[in-house]
């Protein structure tokens, strides 16, 4: 047995799980971190049994598990989802003008007034209303048009994959935001429906390259060959054995496609492209903008909107985050050893002093 | 070969399909350009006399052919270069304003692109790399900044580092106090365009760099777990080669399969952006011509921008194929 | 790996550390705002051009740059905007009409030249007056008695197209413009006028003109270069003010005050074009709505609230509107009843109540009037973007209701508002008024109140003018063909006292303010500029004619 040289840096992995590059499915094999290759250390295998107690089975394996990140992904989000449905109910009318323009937070408008004297706060409570909305539609659109053009055309292969792929692939390649803009020119009034639905057909080209990819992987897998040998149709195929499995996928491409959709909605307000009539983050940027909120120094119009978004942009992708550690379990798991790693090596338990009787190197 | 024979063919027939909706989408646009340009007039501030109004109508009297005529009409004046003539700046020919404007948008928004990139995958390589320690706390900041939007950012930037403090000019490609003449070859001009260009690319970096950064660190942290880097390691090569040979390499193939995609989202970002900062860029034209209804205009700097990422995924296409021949061989 | 790590960053930091040097160095050298010490410093200017900027001097072309109208070409004579002033020598020395009107005959000044160095003559003018795109209907002839004497013959009396003859044709070179093919694409990139400045250089992003060495006046213009530049944002145009890198520009700032207080540049106010609700009064003519019953209109004018309006969406700076159209207080004069100097400025939704009542409507349960069983209902369109009468339609919306009004105001694209007043086909819309350029509110009077300027609803109005609202009145008729036949003060406003009584009764357009007109300007280092106490021209930089005329007057400061 010869001694193990010293590394410089401890951050190896002894946990980790065989798997290809490309597969970052969720089978149950997977999950159970019951599937080490390498021999354990003491303290190892004493962690890995209580993991292996706690393992969850069925439908709760999908969750993911509690961490700080995911702890603050689910307040922020949870935090301003209830501000936009309770907040209006609480604030102050909206498009009252009847207060003092241009005033700077006080004890009665807690974030200032705008130029016509609307109270700043209730603005961003109903502008939240509106943005969640357009997001969440938005992002159902593009999920739903992703899915097709995405899952459908990797499972079915042949021809049905060589057109939805090429349209999928035009879709990705042009522009999104000057295609929307053309779009969103042509619509005189624009209900906030019509701006997300426009948001959600030109942004699904994304998703759907990720889910096709998926699905093309997953279509060799044995138990959904073994659907198709039974006869399965493949509507049946797709909904039972393969949209289950990548449901934490589709729950981040979701995600992913509501912060776009606020982003882009956004965008189009600044430009005067976005809904007409409605409130959103989008238009009281807009109004801000044109109110010269900057110039006149009111940064208490200007700044909030942004921030929101933000905030709502930080907190979906730090779930995101979490779903990710489910699809890919050695992003929770690298961490966590590597940190396990290190802490057995500041308390004298490194590298350097195993023994390993086995005559295999770790 | 096939891979590439593919990937070309691909990109032919994208080309036809964006070139076919360039023409349609315009032409679905409400708007007669000469009511357009008289009110323009009229409301900054001029009082139009009847012989105005009516060599303006004179001017800009409608298309009357059928659809497909002009179609065939449109394909005809592209492949012989002719991109028709501006309605805003008239009568100066589309190829011109694109022209001009084309070489600013390429190198801000292309340098800014790669500072990006390089600067994502690089930070996010050490990140992930880092896993476990207290730089895995910092990332969920990443993901504030990769939710700003763009032109939000860059109008605090100016109202911050141009009015307030003054450190940057407010607009503009290069001092056009100084440079009256316009652009020269000269190192003053030079260092006057990077000076002007510098808010508008660190508003682009900072707005994108987030993604990149991301992507990477969640990819190195899967490579670092690889059986190839384990065998690296306990063969006793050292960290740092570890890293630059085999683990980041491998972990940043993805992020250069996704380039394409989040070049789309950088292009959307930077119109926006050069709006704010009156960037002599095409990004810029391509509101103008939104805004005005300028058929012509609005068409050349679509086309433009739609060829500029096509050919740019189409490089980072090879790029892929040439450094993952599993690409290659798993068409 | 730390290795790695540490030398990207210093790669980094040193690539970083080389581009700010370089820019630094750059801006060491183009930062300063001297430029040409032996000339005296260039004045700054933005007039309005959007990047990038495109070389047309050609005054017909909708694309002709600023510079072109006023400092290079020049019309006959000065008409200034602002005040009840007589139109001021140009190229023209004096002018007189024949006894009805239709010939003028216009002395010239002796001794003015191109900026090429040929003679300016009556033939040039002659030549211009002919020219097509400037051929007016009913011009008989343009002829040059001799070289100083042009005698213009119409078939009508003239007396109020008057400004348009003498103070908005551009004066033309005949040796060039008789070679110019076609007018519309021509552009006149080095351009031949009378005016204080000629071409310089043109670029994407600012043009420049320098003084006329062959200019009529010694010593004028006393500013040797002037650039224009190209600015995308209001914004960016108000930081440079700010920043004292800009000397005059004409633009709305909601708080002036930030950028006058740098103590470098001063503001001036001058509000010009009225801003009004359009609405499509005339029943016979095809409209439709309940604003056709003139008791709606009178009652929603009492329940404006022009004050808070005034406050809130313009930010303080317009000014007050007279129902009578008339431009106070430059159009004193031929305002016949004091009472309608101004329009209410505070709301008074009982007597908005009362006029209602007194014509048959009735207060619903919900506190809105109606009349059988049918609530009154106006819809109000502005134009998506122009933010002050967005801001002012949303109030306006409030406050009707109020009085128990119901107006639902939204925004349309410009195209649908364009359409919307030029078809007819619309109830309220919050639109802007064009401003008579001379003391005298005839214009107004004609191309918006008069039966000839309109048409039926469902089809535009005529070309060139603007009777929106279907109005259509034969006493107003009248007092306007009245007007226009004479030279006679006393006979014009007796035509107009009638006119007014009836305009003012009938409210086919809802007076709200008038827009203010802001223009920003280098007190510091230059003088000559237009001053409250003496308004010599319309200030603002965009100005055409009065720009030329301003710069004539400016002075660098010692």
């Amino acid at each position: 047995m010869s001694e193990r040289l010293e590394v410089t840096d401890t951050s190896t992995d002894y946990e980790s799980v065989p798997e290809t590059l490309s597969d970052r499915t969720i089978d149950p094999a997977i999950i159970a971190p019951g599937a080490m290759m390498s021999p354990p250390v003491d303290s190892d295998v004493q962690a890995a049994r209580d993991e292996a107690g706690a393992a969850r089975r069925g439908f709760r394996q999908l969750l993911p598990r509690m961490s700080l990140k995911l702890a603050l992904g689910l307040t922020i989000v949870i935090g301003i989802t209830l501000f936009g449905i309770l907040g209006p109910l609480f604030c102050q009318d909206p498009t009252d003008s009847d207060n003092p323009a241009l005033s700077p937070p006080s004890a009665e408008h807690w974030l200032g007034t705008t130029k016509l004297g609307y109270d700043v706060l209730a603005q961003l409570a109903w502008g939240t209303r509106g943005s969640l909305m357009v997001g969440i539609v938005a992002g159902l659109i593009a999920l739903i048009l992703s899915i097709v053009f995405g899952i459908l055309a990797g499972y079915k292969g042949g021809w049905w994959d060589e057109i939805l792929s090429l349209f999928t692939n035009i879709m990705l390649v042009i522009p999104g935001l000057p295609l929307v803009m053309v779009i969103a020119t042509y619509i005189p009034g624009r209900s906030w429906m019509l701006v997300a639905l426009v948001l959600g057909i030109t942004g699904w080209a994304g998703s759907a390259v990720v889910l096709r990819a998926q699905a093309r992987s997953l279509r060799s897998r044995d138990y959904v060959a073994a659907s198709r040998v039974a006869g399965e149709k493949t509507a049946r195929i797709i909904r039972v054995e393969i949209l289950p499995n990548l449901l934490p996928l589709l729950a981040a491409q979701f995600l992913f496609a509501i912060i776009f959709a606020i982003l882009g909605e956004a965008g189009l307000s600044y430009l005067g492209l976005g809904p007409t009539g409605s409130i959103t983050w989008g238009t009281m940027l807009n109004d801000a903008q044109t109110g010269q909120a900057l110039g006149t120094g009111a940064w208490w119009w200007f700044v909030p909107p942004g921030l929101m978004i933000a905030l709502l942009g930080a907190g979906l992708s730090l779930i995101n985050f979490s779903i990710d550690e489910i699809i890919n379990p050695k992003l929770r798991l690298a961490p966590e050893n590597a940190r396990r790693v290190r802490q057995a090596k500041r308390a004298g338990r490194g590298v350097e002093s195993v023994h390993v009787t086995n005559g295999g190197e770790a | 070969m096939k891979f590439y024979a593919r990937r070309i063919a691909f990109y032919v027939v994208t080309l036809w399909a964006t070139i076919s909706l360039n023409f349609l989408l315009p032409r679905l646009l409400p708007g007669d350009p000469a009511d357009i340009l008289l009110a323009k007039m009229q409301r900054a501030g001029g009082e139009l006399s009847e012989t105005t109004v009516r060599n303006i109508k004179t001017l800009l009297g409608g298309d009357t052919s059928s659809m497909w005529d002009q179609y065939v009409a449109y394909w005809g004046r592209m492949l012989q270069g002719d991109l028709g003539v501006s309605i805003t700046k008239y009568p100066a020919p589309v190829t011109d304003l694109i022209a001009a404007a084309l070489p600013w948008t390429v190198i801000l928004v292309g340098l800014a692109t790669v500072i990006s990139f390089v600067l994502g995958v690089g930070i996010g390589a050490w990140v992930g790399w880092r896993r476990g320690t207290w730089v895995d706390h910092l990332v969920p900041f990443t993901t504030v900044l990769q939710s700003i939007p763009y032109f939000w950012l860059a109008l605090v930037l100016v109202a911050i580092f141009s009015v307030a403090l003054g450190w940057f000019p407010i607009f503009g490609g290069y001092d056009v106090w100084a440079f009256p003449e316009g652009p020269e070859w000269s190192w003053a001009f030079i260092g006057s365009a990077v000076y002007h260009g510098f808010l508008p690319a660190l508003t682009i970096v900072l707005s994108s760099v987030g993604g990149w950064l991301l992507g990477m660190r969640n990819m190195m942290v899967s490579t670092v777990s690889e059986d190839y880097i384990v065998t690296a390691e306990a063969k006793g090569l050292k960290p740092v080669r570890i890293l630059r040979t085999y683990a980041t390499r491998n972990a940043a193939i993805p992020s250069i399969a996704g380039f394409g995609i989040s070049l789309g989202f950088v292009v959307a970002g930077s119109i926006v952006m050069e709006q704010v900062f009156t960037y002599p860029g095409i990004g810029k034209l391509m509101i103008q011509s939104v805004q005005n209804s300028d058929y012509a205009l609005m068409q050349g700097v679509f086309l433009v921008i739609t060829i500029a990422v096509l050919a740019a995924n189409f490089i980072m296409d090879i790029v892929y194929g040439f450094i993952d021949p599993r690409a290659r061989h798993n068409v | 790996m730390i290795r790695n790590a540490k030398r990207r960053a210093a790669l980094i930091a040193v690539a970083g550390a080389a581009i700010l040097g370089l820019g630094l160095s750059g801006c060491a050298t183009g930062g300063g705002n001297d430029s040409g010490d032996s000339e005296g410093r260039t004045l700054r200017v933005w007039a309005g051009s959007q990047t990038p900027i495109e070389a047309n001097f050609n005054p017909f072309s909708p694309s002709v740059l600023h510079a072109a109208l006023g400092p290079i070409y020049e019309p006959l004579f000065f008409y200034n905007k602002t005040a009840d002033d007589a139109p001021a020598p140009m190229l023209g020395e004096s002018f007189e009409y024949n006894e009805d009107g239709t010939v003028i005959t216009v002395t010239l000044k002796d001794g003015v030249k191109w900026n090429d160095g040929e003679d300016f003559t009556a033939e040039d003018a002659a030549f211009t007056f002919n020219y097509e795109p400037n051929h007016r209907d009913g011009l008989i002839s343009a002829e040059a008695t001799d070289d100083t004497t042009v005698v213009l013959t119409y078939e009508t009396p003239q007396f109020t197209n008057e400004f348009q003859i003498l103070g908005t044709t551009w004066m033309l070179p005949e040796h060039i413009w008789s070679e110019v093919d076609d007018y519309t694409t021509f552009t006149d990139e080095e351009p031949v006028g009378t005016g204080p400045y000629v071409v310089d250089k043109v670029t994407d992003a600012s043009y420049t003109v320098v003084a006329n060495e062959n200019f009529r006046d010694e010593g004028v213009p006393a500013i040797k270069k002037v650039q224009y530049i190209g600015i995308d944002a209001n914004q960016s145009a108000q930081d440079l003010l700010t920043a004292g890198e800009l000397d005059w520009t004409g633009m709305f700032v909601p708080n002036p005050d930030s950028v006058t207080s740098n103590g470098v540049i001063s503001m001036l106010n001058t509000p010009q074009d009225p801003t009004v609700l359009y609405t499509c009064s005339n029943a016979e003519l095809g409209c439709t709505g309940p604003q056709t019953d003139v008791a709606v209109r009178q009652a929603l004018n009492v329940a404006i609230d022009r004050g808070t309006i005034k406050e809130k969406a313009f930010v303080g700076l317009t000014g007050d509107i007279s129902p009578t159209f008339a431009l106070l207080p430059r159009d004193q004069k031929w305002v016949a009843d004091p009472a309608n100097e101004v329009s209410p400025q505070s709301p008074d939704a009982t007597a908005a109540g009362e006029i209602l009542e007194a014509a048959g409507y009735t207060k619903g349960g919900d506190g809105f009037y109606g009349k059988d069983g049918a609530p009154i209902e106006l819809s109000l369109i502005s134009v998506d973007g122009w933010t002050d009468y967005n801001d002012a339609a949303k109030l306006i919306s409030e406050q009707a209701a109020e009085a128990g009004i119901k107006v639902n105001a939204s925004t349309v694209q410009w195209q649908e508002f364009s359409d919307a007043r030029q078809t007819g086909q619309y109830q309220l819309i919050m639109g802007g008024v064009i401003g008579t350029s001379v003391a005298d509110p005839f214009q107004i009077y004609k191309d918006w109140f008069a039966g000839e300027s309109t048409s039926e609803v469902g089809q535009e109005v005529p070309a060139g003018r603007w009777n929106f609202s279907r109005y259509d009145n034969a006493v107003v008729n009248e007092a306007v063909a009245a007007a226009a036949a004479t030279n006679d003060e006393a006979v014009k406003q007796e035509a107009y006292a009638t006119l007014q009584t009836e305009i003012v009764r009938d409210l086919p357009y809802i007076p709200l303010v008038i827009n203010a007109t802001q223009t920003f300007f280098n007190t510091k280092d230059f003088t000559g500029w237009p001053t409250e106490d003496d308004l010599y021209a319309f200030p603002p930089a965009w100005g055409s004619v009065a720009a030329g005329y301003v710069l004539q007057h400016l002075e660098p400061v010692k």
